[in-house]
């Protein structure tokens, strides 16, 4: 009596599969393109570069996930992943003792007021979260600018650098860092009642709240979720320079949405996953490394990313238009 | 025919500024029957609704409900004694699979307290169980609810409402947007919520329905009620009458 809702079902399953793999296959052909046409993409050294270079991106792109499955984004992660550097780097210069763990943890409580900030305007006062994010994006960056002057500032002990350019058998440590995050979130968000909420508020904001969902606190925790994976992000940022950058994460917000829409995130919420993100960021990742290797002049980096944004958009309006 | 009064509504008034919307309203509903809510727009159907569950708060007048006073000030605290609505957008999450939203805001949990990780497997288990309990053809569990019809939404949304020991389920406008053989499949739903026991209040613009399904009805003009028939005793034009006016003009008594 349900074979055809079970005939139905596993249909629609498998288009989900193919519609999930289809973005993964588009990486494995980007990899298998690049080992073909350059000796130099399959080398040790060039995958893990492309590893360490993804990887603080995609700690972003993990929080911004959330944001986006919510039906909003964050336009201030750059902004606070510099802040985390900023204020991390000058603690860690200036205090005397215990300074990186000071440094780690005047970096997140800043960030994280930033965040807490987002979502009380987003999730309790109710404003757009474009808006909000560009104000608090503008304002700490402005702040940053007149606490540094704009200037970098060095100084931090070698010791921490091992954060941003250690390697663990031959793994970067940010990345070790980003697939701990990766999973940790993926974990939240697939399994848990919390990450649940998120799809749920993000697809219908006002069934979610009828049904007794706080929309309010998941709203608020994801706007501050998003901030502490911009902050682990700056903390990196510091391993990998020893100093304070207040150019620091210039762009990432708009890296960080590219690579979760091309995961197959929907701007209108409640889509998304976090396997989609990751493959997300590593095609972004391996055709920027692609264009660098072809010695493809790095201003055209932005280009590539912008037309892959659009035809991943574009392709999923027209899967969506069949239905 | 004994009854029993699940809820009754007691000389209740509601204002939204100055329009009063419901004016010294007292009505009842009898456990175990389909009660039909009827009257033209504006006639404060819907706010009635939404004052039994908790969704509105009346400006005078009392509300008891299993014999018990009932002040409620959220749905959740209605849903909780027991009452349920069904609303006409049927508050479902079209991006989430069918157990997803049968359990929306009530999911199991599973492993230690703090993680409150989903019991995905127990909960599909369960909403097959249930949907099975009202329908012939279930829905597939892990669709979408956007891959469904209309009448198979209808369904999760009235199956999850009689889901949680709930006694008394409220309506409105449940077969508004469905074809005929999808209003047939809802309606065999309705009467089975009322064989399992359930009592059901239900608005309808559809008298022909009205009078398919309901055990008593009672009508309502302007904010006031007009009075109350037992189906089987009255006719289509009685009640129409009585939504129109037309009753009152020839009776003499205009409100």
């Amino acid at each position: 009596m349900t074979t055809a809702a079970d005939q139905q079902s596993r249909s629609s399953l498998l288009a989900e599969l193919v519609r999930r793999l289809g973005i993964s296959l588009v990486l494995l052909a980007l990899v298998v393109f690049m080992l073909a046409t350059k000796d130099q993409f399959g080398t040790y050294a060039n995958i893990a570069n492309v590893l360490q270079q993804n990887a603080i991106i995609g700690i972003v792109a993990c929080g911004m996930t959330f944001a986006i499955i919510l039906g909003g984004f964050d336009l201030s992660v750059g902004a606070v992943a510099a802040l985390a550097s900023v204020v991390g780097a000058n603690i860690m210069i200036d205090a005397a003792a215990f300074n990186f763990t000071l440094g780690i943890a005047g970096a997140l409580l800043a960030c994280l007021s930033i965040g807490a900030f987002n979502g009380f305007l987003i999730a309790y006062v109710r404003v757009n979260p474009f808006v909000a994010t560009l104000g608090t994006m503008t304002v700490v960056r402005g702040l940053i600018f007149v606490y540094t002057n704009a200037t970098p500032r060095f100084g931090v002990d070698y010791s921490f650098t091992t954060i941003g350019l250690g390697k663990i058998l031959g793994v970067p440590i940010p990345t070790i860092i980003f697939v701990g995050i990766a999973l940790l979130l993926g974990f939240v968000l697939h399994r848990t009642r919390f990450g649940h909420y998120v799809f749920a508020v993000g697809g219908n904001a006002k069934t979610a709240s009828e049904m007794g969902i706080d929309v309010r606190r998941i709203r608020f925790s994801v706007y501050v979720l998003a901030a502490f994976c911009a902050a682990c992000a700056g903390i990196i940022l510091i391993g990998q320079t020893a100093s304070a950058q207040p150019q620091a994460g210039l762009g990432y917000e708009l890296t960080a949405i590219a690579a979760v829409i091309v995961g197959g995130a929907s701007l209108g919420g409640g889509r998304g996953s976090m396997g989609g993100t990751i493959v997300g960021i590593f095609i972004l990742g391996v055709v920027s490394n692609g264009l660098n290797l072809f010695g493809v002049s790095a201003f055209w980096q932005p280009v590539a990313t912008g037309f892959i944004l659009i035809a991943a958009v574009g392709l999923d309006r027209g899967s969506h238009n069949k239905g | 025919m004994t009854s029993q009064t699940i809820l009754s509504v007691d000389s209740i008034t509601k204002r939204f500024g100055a329009v009063v919307a419901l004016r010294d309203i007292s009505m009842t509903i009898e456990a175990g029957e389909i009660t039909g809510l009827v009257g033209d727009n504006g006639a404060g159907k819907s706010t009635l609704v939404k004052l039994i569950s908790g969704v509105l708060r009346q400006d005078g007048g009392t509300l008891a409900y299993d014999g018990q006073p009932a002040t409620f000030t959220t749905p959740a605290q209605a849903r909780a004694s027991g009452i349920e609505t069904v609303y006409q957008d049927l508050s479902l999450t079209g991006n989430m699979t069918v157990w997803a939203n049968v359990y929306l805001g009530r999911e199991l949990i599973k492993g230690p307290r703090f993680l409150n990780i989903l019991d995905k497997a127990a909960m599909i288990a369960q909403t097959r169980q249930m949907l099975g309990r009202f329908a012939m053809n279930v829905p597939p569990i892990e669709a979408p609810v956007d891959a469904l019809s209309g009448g198979q939404r209808q369904l999760i949304a009235i199956a999850r409402a009689a889901a949680w020991g709930s006694k008394l389920i409220l309506m409105d406008e449940p077969t508004a947007a469905l074809g005929v053989a999808e209003t047939q499949a809802v309606e065999e739903v309705i009467r089975g919520l009322r064989e399992s026991g359930f009592s059901v209040l239900v608005i309808s613009h559809n008298l022909e329905q009205v009078f398919r399904i309901t055990d008593r009805i009672w009508v309502l003009r302007r904010g006031q009620v007009i009075g109350q028939r037992v189906t089987k005793d009255t006719h289509p034009d009685e009640i129409v009458a009585m939504i129109t006016g037309a009753a009152a003009a020839m009776s003499g008594n205009l409100p």
